[in-house]
């Protein structure tokens, strides 16, 4: 019972990883149109592109981490 | 104390860098600079150009000299352990404390970078902005850089060993439902290979990439820029 609840706790801090991975796509389609318009600047624009999308990926690590921590801690 | 598992993994596999370092300069210093590259010579050569280029492009001139070995260090080390899953070794990467110390170096070079541009009495008060109460903020998205770099790659890692694990099991429970070939796992020799690519070789390749790219935009930013 008190498992069961813990792994439900685990994979809801973990599933605001879906929104974030809608947005990061969002980067990926920005990125590709700003290189089909602008192919001289690729090599900046793929720089900004993954730094954009490494911030955007914070909050879903931060779920990972509190996943984790419930796992380990609450389920040990 | 006990030894994590891990260790040996990280030991064979730092053995498994130097041969290959050893067997490529042997190759190397016998290449002729006026012929043509051909075969792991190019492939090495273009790594290296590869690597030069970004480090030039995202960082200055003075840095780059210190940084390009550092960096195609890294790549290398990160690459091979990722795709150390496909010898059925533990990735050394799927240990947390494998990642923190890289992300640590990491953290470590965006700081002195930072101090060597600004001057320490600066970079202290530059932890002070706007206001003094500002200094706890400050130290947390710090922490923050720590915390995301080394959790991206243990988590794409782990996850892709976990979900092979998994699939593996699936793929032996499944095939142990077909009669003639029962005890063999049949489906996973089929579909294994596929989904090794994308989550050893894709992935791994795709992270090493991600976190080189992510240490060269911290410390660039923290460069003094010539207009």
């Amino acid at each position: 019972m008190e498992t069961g609840i813990i792994a439900l706790a685990a994979a809801l801090a973990v599933a605001g990883g879906t929104i974030v991975g809608v947005y990061e796509a969002k980067v990926a389609i920005a990125a590709v149109e700003a290189i089909g318009k602008n192919p001289d600047a690729s090599g900046k624009i793929q720089g900004m592109a993954i730094i954009g999308a490494a911030i955007a990926e914070t909050s879903a690590i931060y779920g990972l981490l509190i996943a984790f921590l419930i796992i380990f801690i609450l389920g040990a | 104390m006990e030894l994590q598992p891990t260790v040996f993994y990280i030991i064979a596999i730092v053995v498994i860098i130097a041969v290959l370092l050893i067997l490529i300069n042997r190759k190397l210093v016998k290449f002729d600079p006026l012929s043509k590259p051909t075969g792991i010579v190019l492939l090495v050569m273009m790594g290296a150009e590869m690597v030069d280029k970004m480090v030039k492009e995202k960082t200055d001139e003075k840095a780059a000299k210190f940084l390009t070995p550092y960096i195609m260090t890294v790549v290398v080390y990160i690459f091979l352990s990722n795709i150390a899953g496909l010898l059925s070794f533990e990735s050394p990467t799927s240990n947390y404390s494998v990642t923190l110390s890289l992300a640590a170096v990491t953290c470590i070079l965006i700081e002195y970078y930072a101090i060597k541009a600004n001057g320490l009495k600066r970079y202290m008060k530059s932890l002070a902005e706007p206001m003094a109460p500002f200094i706890i903020m400050n130290v947390i998205s710090k922490a923050s850089t720590l915390l995301s770099l080394s959790l991206r790659l243990f988590g794409n890692i782990i996850a892709g060993t976990v979900l092979m694990g998994v699939i593996y099991q699936l793929f032996a429970k499944v095939s142990s439902l077909i009669p003639l070939f029962a005890g063999f796992n049949v489906i996973g020799v089929v579909v294994a290979p596929v989904l090794h690519f994308y989550f050893d070789l894709f992935s791994g390749a795709m992270q090493a990439f991600i976190f080189i790219t992510l240490t060269l935009s911290f410390i660039g930013k923290e460069l003094p820029k010539d207009y």
